[in-house]
């Protein structure tokens, strides 16, 4: 098989690996390179006393597939919003809690590459359409109906530069204005021309894998850092998910990303950019599993109330929330938890009985209200639950293993599921049932693991919607988490709000999400953790933590590192119940 | 933020009165203020209908276009006659109905069962009795000129699907009610019913084939003043019964033609909860605008496959209209009843357009 045929030029050098080794994931091991000199040093805290970053963490250089989404952001910014290609890329396989880990293991089938092929032509036709052209490609041939190669060569080399994340060796632009000339001359057609180098540089491994390559670390011998551009684009794909700008690449063309302040300057950029809510809403859609209500479908018989429309929106919700409570009012992280702030649509605003306006409003559930905290929002409830029942035990699951990091062991192969799926059974209530399921040693040790904090959340139904009943049955919905006891949602949201490892599971997402993989030792997550509760648990804080240490720029030759996994216990340590 | 906080009074303003319970049961969100209301899914005449129909029309179903033009015109009885004489002259008289004499026997619904409300206080000779019996002296007059008129019975009569389905699917035709002064919806001896034109559409189910209550819908305080009308009442044992002085209720066919309904004297009799209220709709209705609107929404091929002859409807309504007689004596309303089905709806009144309200609003009866 002969992979991307009409861009295959500096592959090589962009790589720095004799061919992409599409079907597997590999950390590049030598890529090296002149460079800079400077080393970025930890950030000043706000507050109080400032902890130094500990030696030693650094991250393998990484081949990572570029996501849909990353796809779709780069060429909003390169072509513009209404460069908005129908497309559906193949999902990627979810590693130590993350999809974007996934990336750095994706590989591209013969159907995945026809895809590409597809959008990529799509895109170029959009780009050259006559109603564009005269605002995106900003010269004009000296004939329309022939090539123009300094005029292709001008506008190739420009968006070369954006799409490729680096500035265009004369040699590539020589050969895609080659191709579009060829094409041109044939087609009898400038901008057809045009549109098959753009095809091209669409579909080169160049520009839907992200590799990064590196150079010696000027100030420490013997320590490799990121290039500036794979700097650059390690920044961009984390904090926007998207390509770097043209900003962010002159910088790196200039040396002064790889400086203590440059690098500080264009963070904050960065942070106080309007395009953060989509690196973030990128972020918290992976780590929140999101990609679970691609496949979620509720018994309309049940739950006649929850639509396509509701699925959608209850996403969406939770979205907003996380956005609003922690960027645009840069709150403390906990608070998603016991917050009764959110946004409402009318398609939601049915199933929490509310009356609706005509789009998102913001919304604040009264004080006494059932729900508070993203646990009693739509889409945990409804996402973690069968299409025709709630689950405790599955909303339990999640508690641990999305927000709290802590896996929980699968069921054995032989458990007896008869007690919870039998649905004429004598039970009155899900809470007799997961009881009764629990009488059976096999199946006891993980769900006291799960099922007390998922059993507090039983005054909602499978879709979401508030019940004191089943079937008419007073619902008990007390549970503990971890020591801590509680007598219904809003206290387990409380004690979710003080357990320390709700903090320090976000710390390991957003560093793993950051810098491609997980962290090789505990060591620099702890720091993190330190310096995001000296900062209040601020978000901004905790990506600027991130972003400026230098485990972050840091590039070792070693194997990617392996989550360290602990699974979830009954006999956890208690939260910290100071607050 | 401005906007958010004001919503956010708003939502706050919805809570009161139902903070009892440490914490709120959301479903107790429906009543606002001592107001909730509902939107109409359902609405249907209500006729009383026997298995084969042999009960209620022994005489069989009436003729329509088709039968009768065969009658007054027979293909084989050798007369040469123009389409002008015809059948123009014939789709004619569905726009310039008459009261003469016609050669067909108009087949009126018969017996002493029938549906609806006693809206005079009377026992009459041509009053109908409840099905199980508990009512008499029940008004339902256009029971008699529609009952045994295919067009209108249902399930498969296709005036009984169609005009509900397109009071479903237009937003012209949304029918809005909203309760205020509501202390309880079991017992309340006082309580107003104001009826409203919606403008939004409804909210369906996950299959969409069934409506959900939770909806938001917006009153039209604008375009619909003609219909916003207010209603007294009280409710009893979970069943409203709430009387007015004159409704119109707005009405539509199939390309949104609009086929408003004037209705004298009406009253609502409704088994309400939180979720839904389903029950009557009675009182008596101007026959010309009946007439009219009916004439307006179904075209002869319509009438054709529903065996609905407009000519004779129109002769039956003013024979057997029983109300509101002009100043010659003649009756010009009959009366009539509906069922109907709605759903909890949140109404919104937009905030400039509440003022002028009141003032338009039409009197209560009490």
């Amino acid at each position: 098989m002969r992979l991307f045929t009409k861009a295959s030029g500096n592959l090589k050098q962009a790589l720095c690996a004799s061919t992409v080794g599409l079907a597997t994931a590999f950390a590049l091991a030598s890529c090296s390179g002149p460079g800079a000199e400077t080393r970025i040093a930890a950030p000043a805290a706000k507050a109080g006393k400032v902890t130094a970053e500990p030696e030693g963490e650094a991250s393998p250089r990484r081949l990572r597939l570029m996501t849909q989404e990353q796809y779709l952001n780069t060429l909003a910014y390169v072509f513009g919003p209404d460069i908005k290609p129908e497309t559906h890329f193949a999902p990627v396989q979810r590693t130590d809690g993350l999809l974007a880990n996934g990336t750095a293991k994706a590989g591209v089938t013969d159907s995945q590459l026809e895809l590409y092929q597809k959008t990529a032509a799509l895109v170029a036709g959009m780009v050259v359409k006559p109603e564009r052209r005269d605002f995106l490609i900003m010269c004009k041939p000296a004939d329309e109906k022939a090539a123009d190669k300094a005029c292709a060569g001008k506008f190739l080399s420009d968006i070369g530069r954006l799409l490729y994340r680096q500035p265009m060796k004369p040699a590539k632009v020589a050969e895609l204005v080659e191709q579009a000339s060829a094409s041109a001359d044939k087609l009898k057609d400038f901008y057809a021309g045009l549109a098959v180098a753009i095809e091209a540089m669409l579909v080169s491994p160049n520009v839907l894998y992200i590799a990064e390559t590196s150079e010696p670390d000027p100030k420490r011998p013997g320590h490799q850092r990121l290039d500036a551009y794979s700097l650059a684009s390690r920044l961009s794909f984390f904090l926007w998910n998207a390509a770097p700008d043209d900003a962010m690449l002159k910088a790196a063309e200039t040396g002064e990303i790889l400086t203590d302040k440059g690098k500080a300057k264009i963070v904050n950029m960065m942070l106080a950019s309007p395009r953060l809510e989509t690196g973030m809403r990128a972020f918290f859609d992976d780590m929140f599993a999101f990609d679970d209500f691609n496949n979620l479908a509720k018994d309309p018989m049940v739950y006649p109330s929850f639509t396509g429309v509701t699925t959608g929106d209850a996403r969406e919700q939770t979205l907003r929330t996380v956005i609003d409570q922690l960027i645009t009012k840069n709150r403390d992280y906990r608070d998603l938890y016991t917050s009764r702030e959110t946004f409402m649509s009318p398609s939601l605003a049915a199933l929490y009985r509310l009356p609706s306006t005509r789009t998102w409003t913001p919304y604040e559930f009264p004080a006494d209200s059932p729900r508070a905290g993203l646990l009693t929002q739509i889409s945990f409830l409804a996402v973690h639950s069968h299409p025709g029942r709630s689950s405790p035990t599955l909303r339990g699951k999640a508690l641990r293993e999305v927000l709290l990091c802590q896996p929980v062991p699968r069921p054995p192969a032989n458990v007896d599921f008869s007690i919870v799926n039998n649905p004429n059974s004598s039970y009155k209530t899900q809470r007799d049932r997961v009881v009764a399921h629990r009488s059976n040693p096999v199946c006891a040790g993980c769900h006291k693991i799960t099922d007390p904090m998922g059993l507090a959340l039983e005054n909602f139904d499978g879709a979401g919607r508030y019940r004191d009943n089943e079937k008419g049955n007073p619902i008990d919905a007390s549970g503990s988490l971890d020591g801590k006891d509680f007598k219904d949602a809003v206290g387990l949201g409380q004690a979710l709000h003080d357990h320390p490892a709700l903090t320090s599971c976000l710390v390991k997402r957003v560093y793993a999400y950051g810098t491609g993989g997980p962290a090789k030792s505990d060591e620099t997550l702890k720091w993190v953790n330190t310096r995001f509760a000296e900062q209040g648990y601020r978000l901004p804080d905790l990506l600027r933590t991130i972003t400026l240490s230098q485990a972050f720029a840091d590039v070792s030759d070693d194997a990617p590192a392996q989550a360290p996994v602990k699974s979830a216990s009954a006999d956890a340590p208690a939260a910290n119940t100071s607050k | 933020m401005k906007h958010a906080a004001k919503i956010g009074a708003l939502f706050a303003a919805m809570t009161v009165g139902f903070a009892g319970a440490a914490v709120a049961d959301e479903s107790a969100n429906v009543i606002r203020n001592g107001t909730i209301g509902y939107v109409l899914t359902d609405y249907h005449w209500a006729l009383y209908q026997t298995k084969d129909g042999k009960a209620e029309c022994p005489q069989g179903f009436n003729d329509g276009p088709r039968e009768q033009f065969k009658i007054l015109f027979p293909a084989d009885d050798g007369k040469k006659r123009t389409l002008l004489e015809t059948q123009l002259a014939r789709e004619s008289q569905i726009w310039h109905p008459d009261l003469k004499p016609e050669i067909f026997t108009f087949k009126e619904a018969q017996g002493k069962t029938g549906l609806g409300m006693n809206l005079d206080g009377k026992v009459g000779p041509n009053d109908f009795t409840s099905p199980d019996g508990s009512e008499k002296g029940i008004d339902n007059q256009l029971y008699r000129v529609i009952g045994c008129v295919a067009n209108y019975r249902g399930p498969d009569g296709t005036l009984y699907h169609f005009n509900n389905k397109f009071m479903q699917q237009h937003e012209y035709a949304r029918v809005l009610i909203e309760l205020t002064g509501v202390d309880s919806l079991v017992n309340d001896n006082d309580v107003t019913l104001t009826t409203y034109r919606g403008r939004d559409g409804l909210l369906t189910d996950a299959t969409g084939n069934s409506f959900m209550p939770g909806g938001t819908q917006r009153a039209d305080h604008k375009w619909g003043k003609e219909f916003i009308s207010r209603f007294k009442g009280k409710i009893v044992d979970g069943v409203l019964t709430v009387q007015a002085a004159e409704y119109h209720q707005p009405t539509t066919w199939a390309f949104e033609d609009v086929t408003d309904q004037w209705f004298k004297d009406p009253r609502f009799q409704l088994k309400i909860n939180q979720d839904r209220a389903e029950g009557m709709l009675a009182g008596y209705v101007d026959i010309e605008n009946f007439y009219l609107q009916m004439a307006r929404a179904v075209s002869t091929h319509h009438q054709s496959y529903g065996q609905q002859s407009s000519p004779s409807i129109y002769r039956a309504l003013h024979k057997l209209a029983d109300a509101y007689p002009d100043k010659d004596g003649h009756n010009t309303a009959i009366s009539f009843a509906a069922d109907v089905k709605f759903v909890q709806t949140f109404i919104e009144h937009p905030a400039v357009e509440t003022a002028a309200k009141e003032a338009d609003t039409r009197p209560a009866r009490h």
